[in-house]
């Protein structure tokens, strides 16, 4: 048989052209910053994971730098091989202090965490417990497995016990509960502290994705764990430096027991190469400013709840954000996008949600805070907002 | 995100969807006379109308139809581009008009003044023939069949419940949710799966005696399933890709029960599984499968119950009814509550695509047996099959309340 065995990258990529699913890069022509200059427009960022302004930090930018001067531009190896260095050992002995934690370890991505560990923590004869709404690359790890799977109502505990009552009666071996710590389209959090005593109950390992709760919520930002006072009882405590932290990387935080296990079995770890020095040194630094700098957590919350005050007052659906991810409710998905783009003409870089990622009639206009915004860049966005809400129809 | 979670699209896709739709068109019968035995205790209206009509009886069903129309025109339909096809007076053009809708064709008109099922049939049969998208039709149970009979599976149907009887999965849940549906159907948000047919046998009934069957498996309208594909992208998955992963379930299932006797419900979930496997399937019935061998077909209770005897273990596949939710005493009899007490509770297995489940709030039994439908119900819930080792919580529910 002929085959044109490339055909297919092309046409594949023509048919999302042609029905505008294509992703169109943003380029930044600054770095992640609270004014950025994207694709040629200057704009208030409301749409970057950087909660607390940290990629911008001077000490996060002079550790990096003095690391790779001291160090080099790369480590060299896979971690298990010859690329385990004394600064990666130290990120990972200071984030289990800042975490309260036994230990805790660094995978290259957020990513690679999830799908590297999940399918070590359950197989066949097992079941993972999952929150309808976990993030994809949860989804994708527990694909990996080859453990049943029961899927419970967004934060319904009710339904999660009901799950584990099943599972139970079914005698599983294990029974891993998995949830996203703060939501990511609606802000809201899991009730980790409901989750940990159930869990507990019916001898159930419990994980959360801490991704958008690391350096945000709980005191410090120290995450979920210490948001409900249970720092150390969540068995697994998933996380990445490329949010709030302002850099990159996954990270797990634990037990010593979780920790060996983690890097003796994940393959993402084991096979991948690990962080430039520069990058270690832009963790350590990051961690270093969560604990002596606390204005940059404060400065986050407080520009959170006065932008939701300020856009609840306007007559704008705010949602039941729990978490500087604010949804700005607006009802038809065409609306949003709508909204999106003239938020953007004005100078306000924010991305609209739409069906089916959220229900039909709740559409919405995503925002995310930054520490590094001032009053009066808040006030600019604000005044976007309820220029155009009123444009639209909204309020 | 995974499959079972449905949801997620790129907006440009979503626009897109929406920016390049074509004219509907739709076909929209009413059946005048369904619901009147109802008020007058006749438990259908099929073959007793005059009955019903000298017991007082007065028409549900155009109000009914008018109820739908008007929600759809005043809630959903400002910028929907659809051509109506119907019936001259109350089989369809009144309702219309009555609810403003002005773009109308009549395109079946009958003389006798007591409309009948073959005015439905013949409705539908010059519906088909002028190439329409979607039948809306409003009625019960009756009129499903009806409708069915002529349409089978060549184009979807969507009915506005209207009947004494509504067990068929092929009815919105109440006017305004089926005003909704329409709506979405024509802005091609929501897609086509299979959807049951049933229906009572009214002589029967009328008799003392309970027996709904499975009629037959019609297109009906259902929420698409999507998976993600990128961060905000998000592809519609197929019934048959769900279906598919069903059946690899299935299969791991049998495989590792490998001295269980299999009883494969009746139903389209089912059927696409156990042809996929390469197993004889009766559509409406009930097989027996022990080690990946079909050992009985269309099995009634007696040789259910021998079968039974003869393997000690069994476990039973079930799949509900959509919207209405029944895995039990709809349909299927034959699993009777002997049988279902041999097999055992625990040994009920629930599969269904995600997409049938979005409009299937509930699970319903309604076995015929009062401890039995109590055991169920103090289950709370069951968990039902929805992908390949993928399963979630459904409610159960201990018969409809105040059905018929």
């Amino acid at each position: 048989m002929k085959r044109n065995s490339t055909l297919f990258l092309k046409e594949e990529y023509e048919e999302l052209v042609k029905k505008s699913i294509d992703w169109k890069l943003r380029i930044l022509e600054t770095g992640s910053t609270p004014h950025s200059m994207v694709d040629g427009k200057k704009v208030i960022m409301l749409c970057s994971n950087n909660y607390l302004n940290l990629s911008n930090h001077p000490r996060l930018i002079r550790e990096a730098i003095e690391a790779a001067k001291k160090f080099g531009a790369g480590s060299g190896s896979v971690r298990p091989i010859a690329g385990t260095m004394k600064l990666h050992m130290d990120v990972e002995k200071k984030l289990a202090k800042f975490k309260r934690t036994e230990s805790s370890l660094i995978y290259q991505t957020g990513f690679a965490a999830n799908a590297g560990l999940i399918p070590q923590l359950a197989g066949k004869g097992d079941i993972i417990i999952s929150d309808e709404l976990n993030h994809g690359s949860i989804i994708d790890g527990v694909r990996l497995t080859k453990t049943d799977r029961a899927i419970y109502k967004h934060r319904d505990m009710g339904e999660l016990e009901k799950v584990l009552k099943d599972a139970d009666k079914k005698k599983y071996n294990r029974i891993l509960i998995i949830t996203d710590g703060v939501f990511s389209m609606d802000g809201d959090i899991a009730p980790m502290d409901k989750i940990v005593k159930l869990g507990n109950e019916y001898g159930a390992m419990t994980y959360v994705d801490d991704a958008h709760g690391e350096g945000v919520i709980g005191p410090d930002g120290r995450g979920i764990g210490a948001h409900f006072g249970i720092e150390g009882k969540i068995d697994v405590e998933m996380g990445t430096f490329s949010k709030a932290y302002g850099v990159v990387g996954g990270l797990i935080a634990g037990s010593q027991d979780l920790v060996n296990y983690a890097y003796n079995k994940s393959r993402t770890w084991l096979l991948s190469g690990s962080h430039p020095p520069a990058v270690a040194g832009a963790q350590l630094a990051a961690i270093d400013v969560l604990e002596t700098e606390p204005e940059h957590v404060k400065n986050l919350w407080n520009n959170t709840k006065y932008f939701k005050k300020e856009l609840s007052s306007m007559g704008f659906d705010t949602g039941f954000s729990e978490s500087p991810i604010t949804p700005v409710i607006v009802g038809e998905s065409s609306k949003a996008k709508e909204l999106s783009n003239l938020l953007f003409d004005d100078g306000v870089f924010a991305l609209p949600i739409v069906f089916p990622m959220v229900a039909r009639d709740k559409a919405r206009i995503r925002t995310m805070m930054n520490a590094g915004l001032t009053k009066k860049d808040l006030d600019f966005a604000l005044e976007k907002f309820e220029k155009l809400g009123k444009k639209l129809d909204i309020i | 995100m995974n499959l079972l979670f449905q949801q997620y699209l790129n907006i440009d896709e979503w626009l897109y969807r929406i920016e390049v739709k074509m004219q509907s068109k739709i076909g929209f019968v009413v059946n005048p006379i369904a619901g009147m035995g109802g008020r007058v205790g006749l438990k259908g209206t099929d073959g007793v109308f005059k009955k019903a009509v000298e017991l007082g009886a007065k028409p549900v069903a155009p109000n009914k139809a008018q109820e739908m129309l008007k929600e759809f025109i005043s809630n959903f339909s400002k910028n929907d581009d659809i051509k109506w096809f119907t019936c001259k007076g109350e089989m369809g053009g009144n309702e219309l008009e009555n609810a403003g809708i002005r773009e109308i064709e009549i395109v079946y008109d009958t003389d006798d003044k007591n409309t009948s099922a073959e005015d439905t049939k013949k409705a539908c049969k010059k519906f088909l023939d002028l190439d329409v998208d979607l039948i809306v039709f409003c009625g019960g149970d009756g009129t499903a069949r009806d409708v069915f009979k002529t349409v089978g599976k060549k184009i979807p149907i969507l009915g506005i419940p209207s009947g004494v009887k509504m067990h068929s999965g092929v009815f919105g849940i109440n006017t305004s949710a089926t005003a909704k549906m329409l709506h979405e159907f024509v802005n091609q948000t929501l897609t086509i799966g299979d959807s049951e047919i049933m229906d009572l046998d009214e002589d029967l009934y009328r008799k003392g005696e309970w027996n709904i069957q499975l009629f037959g498996i019609a297109k009906g309208i259902v929420e698409p399933t999507y998976i993600q594909v990128g961060k905000t992208h998000y592809e519609s998955v197929s019934d048959d890709e769900i279906k598919d992963e069903l059946t690899e379930h299935i299969i791991d299932e049998i495989e590792q029960n490998n001295d269980f006797l299999y009883l494969f419900g009746s139903g389209g979930t089912i059927d696409y599984v156990a042809r996929k496997m390469n197993l004889y399937n009766t559509l409406l019935g009930i097989d027996a499968v022990y080690k990946k061998k079909v050992v009985g077909k269309d099995l009634n209770e007696n040789k259910i119950l021998k079968l039974l005897d003869r393997y000690q273990n069994a476990k039973v596949i079930l799949s509900p009814i959509g919207a209405q939710g029944f895995i039990l005493g709809r349909g299927n009899l034959q699993l009777s509550p002997e049988v279902i007490k041999k097999i055992g509770l625990d040994n009920i297995i629930v599969i269904s695509t995600p997409s049938k489940l979005v409009h299937t709030p509930v699970i319903r039994v309604d076995t015929g047996d009062k401890t039995l439908d109590k055991q169920f119900a103090e289950l709370e819930f069951m968990m039902v099959v929805v992908g390949y080792r993928l399963s979630r919580v459904v409610k159960i529910q201990n018969k409809l309340k105040n059905h018929v």
